[in-house]
């Protein structure tokens, strides 16, 4: 069946987001089409100042409104310590938790050879000048426990103690607030394996 | 653990097979390519969502149709109803386990342990070292989703560091370099865990394969699996050999970029009375070894995950004398529940003995009892 042009096109562009495929695009597509015309005004409004208003923070990568972000430009935040995160989305996360005052650091991904991702496309030249300028007491690594979030750390830890820098990992293992019961069998292996002493 | 009842739907042959099965020994009687071997691939589907014949699930979906489902009901202290669907069109294979779908087929395994014979066995003591790992890989992970999880991990640090030593070679510079002593650091870290439990994992089984040639065998030949990791069988000294080993061999790794150290080249040595098998065994030795393999994996995991496995035999007893074949099916009957594929089923008419055994007829993908 020959598909109307602008619908095509509508339907390429929507399968690009994430986890969005032909058959949802096209129901997306359709949705959009029976939708009052100032209902898509309003969703294209949203979605030029997404990009038009948002940028990146120049010291930490996050997502801010400014140049330097909020976190960055609080005078409350704890200026000695820095978490290292993969994605900005990650603060978000660990800013609900309320546990955390410091600062942030986007890596922007992980090393991911198999992807050709090597430390030189990842934000890491930006975390050692912060160190070199600011009085960074302690680096608290944050990522993944996947395999290239783990080699990754294991990079960070070496580059930065070799630079005097205190170097700290967020606990890997069970989840929190996570009942032992609802845990696969591996995290608790893995935990098992892991565990520390009191 | 005991499988009641199973269905094919488009399975291979069977156009659609309903069975009802002993919770003793099952024979399935039939000539080849009549669809007796797809009945135990259909019940392994039902316990590992996988076939263990190399095989792809396209390849599955009885011929001229689109799709294949089974159908299994299992019974431990609760009953299970397993269900697979397979869609050519959409390549996706759906498991439902009691109506719920299932997202992670890791979710599955050791929940219905299954323990297979078959011919293909003799790969396992006669073959490379490689098979032999993936025999002792296999067990291992039945009982421990730990040790699965570190396979699956370190297998992608294999993959990873063998593209960055590409990369290196192609492009050398130091900061590479840095990256891949973070990548070996990992290497180390994930392949001391695999390491550690293998070293145990083969001091357990091998008391089990003794009990398996002593006690079913009926030999009295000494069988052991030998298993180093770099010349060390103890685990307190994996790291330091693994990191020194690892050392020696880094400018021979780059230059070739390829992971040339690690316990993905461990081997596992199969001996009897002091005699390494592949050099030494008889046919009769290699095929005694495979079987008292099998039923060592059978005890150990019903010890591990406290519940019985499945026994899966195809096509054994035509290899074995009828007073072995006798013999061992008297001990599967008192074991558990056992599905044996035979050929001919007429040498072994004295084995149908117990009145609770199943004899089934499969002809052209079409299910008899008889
Ligand atoms: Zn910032």
């Amino acid at each position: 069946m020959q598909i109307a042009e602008p619908l095509q096109i509508a339907i390429d562009e929507l399968s690009k987001l994430p986890s969005i495929g032909k058959k949802s695009a096209l129901r997306l597509a359709l949705f959009l089409l029976k939708s009052q015309p100032d209902e898509v005004d309003n969703l294209v409004k949203a979605i030029l100042d997404l990009k038009r208003k948002i940028k990146f923070c120049k010291i930490c990568g996050n997502i801010s409104v400014e140049d330097e972000c909020e976190i960055c430009s609080n005078p409350k935040r704890d200026r000695k310590i820095i978490c290292v995160v993969e994605e900005a989305s990650d603060i978000i996360a660990i800013e609900k938790t309320n546990e955390y005052n410091g600062l942030y650091h986007v890596l922007g991904g992980v090393l991911d050879p198999l992807k050709g991702v090597g430390i030189e496309s990842l934000n890491f030249a930006s975390l050692l000048t912060r160190i070199e300028n600011e009085e960074v007491k302690e680096i608290l690594l944050a990522l993944n426990p996947d395999a290239e979030g783990e080699a990754t750390s294991i990079y960070l830890a070496r580059q930065l103690k070799a630079r005097g820098v205190k170097v700290s990992r967020i606990a890997r293992g069970l989840p929190i607030g996570g009942d032992l019961e609802f845990a696969d069998e591996a995290t608790i292996g893995r935990a098992l394996i892991n565990r520390t002493e009191l | 653990m005991v499988l009641k009842s199973i269905s094919l739907i488009n399975f291979r042959l069977h156009k659609n097979s309903s069975l009802n099965f002993s919770e003793k020994i099952n024979f399935i009687v039939g000539g080849n390519g009549q669809g007796k071997t797809t009945l135990l691939e259909a019940i392994y589907y039902l316990t590992t969502t996988k076939s263990f014949v190399a095989t792809t699930d396209a390849d599955a979906v009885r011929f001229g149709e689109r799709s294949f489902e089974l159908n299994g009901e299992f019974k431990n202290q609760t009953e299970n109803k397993i269900r697979i669907f397979y869609s050519k069109e959409t390549g996706k294979k759906q498991i439902f386990l009691n109506k719920k779908q299932i997202v992670k087929s890791s979710a599955i395994i050791g929940k219905f342990p299954v323990v297979t014979l078959t011919q293909a066995d003799h790969y396992i003591t006669k073959g490379y070292p490689e098979e032999r790992r993936k025999f002792v890989n296999s067990v291992i992970s039945q009982a421990s989703s730990t040790y699965l999880n570190y396979l699956i991990e370190y297998n992608r640090i294999l993959r990873q560091r063998s593209s960055l030593m590409q990369r290196i070679k192609e492009n050398y510079s130091e900061k590479l370099l840095n990256e891949f002593d973070a990548w070996t650091e990992y290497l180390i870290s994930n392949g001391v865990e695999i390491v550690k439990h293998r070293l145990s994992f083969v001091k357990e089984f091998n008391e089990y394969l003794k009990e398996a040639y002593a006690n079913i065998m009926l030999q009295e030949e000494i069988p052991i699996i030998k298993y180093k990791f770099l010349e060390t069988s103890d685990e307190k000294n994996a790291e330091e050999f693994f990191r020194k080993e690892l050392r020696a061999r880094r400018d021979d790794e780059l230059r070739r970029a390829a992971n040339l150290v690690g316990p993905h080249r461990d081997e596992f040595r199969f001996y009897f009375n002091n005699l390494e098998l592949r050099k030494f065994g008889s046919q009769g030795q290699h095929k005694t070894f495979q079987i008292a393999l099998r039923f060592a994996q059978f005890f150990y995991l019903k010890d591990k995950l406290n519940k019985t496995p499945i026994f899966l035999m195809d096509d054994i007893f035509g290899e074995l004398d009828a007073f072995r074949s006798t013999k061992i099916s008297e001990y599967l009957g008192k074991i558990g529940q056992a599905f044996i594929t035979l050929t001919d089923f007429s040498n072994y008419e004295e084995i149908l003995n117990a009145e609770n055994d199943k004899l089934i007829k499969v002809e052209n993908g079409e299910c008899v009892y008889e």
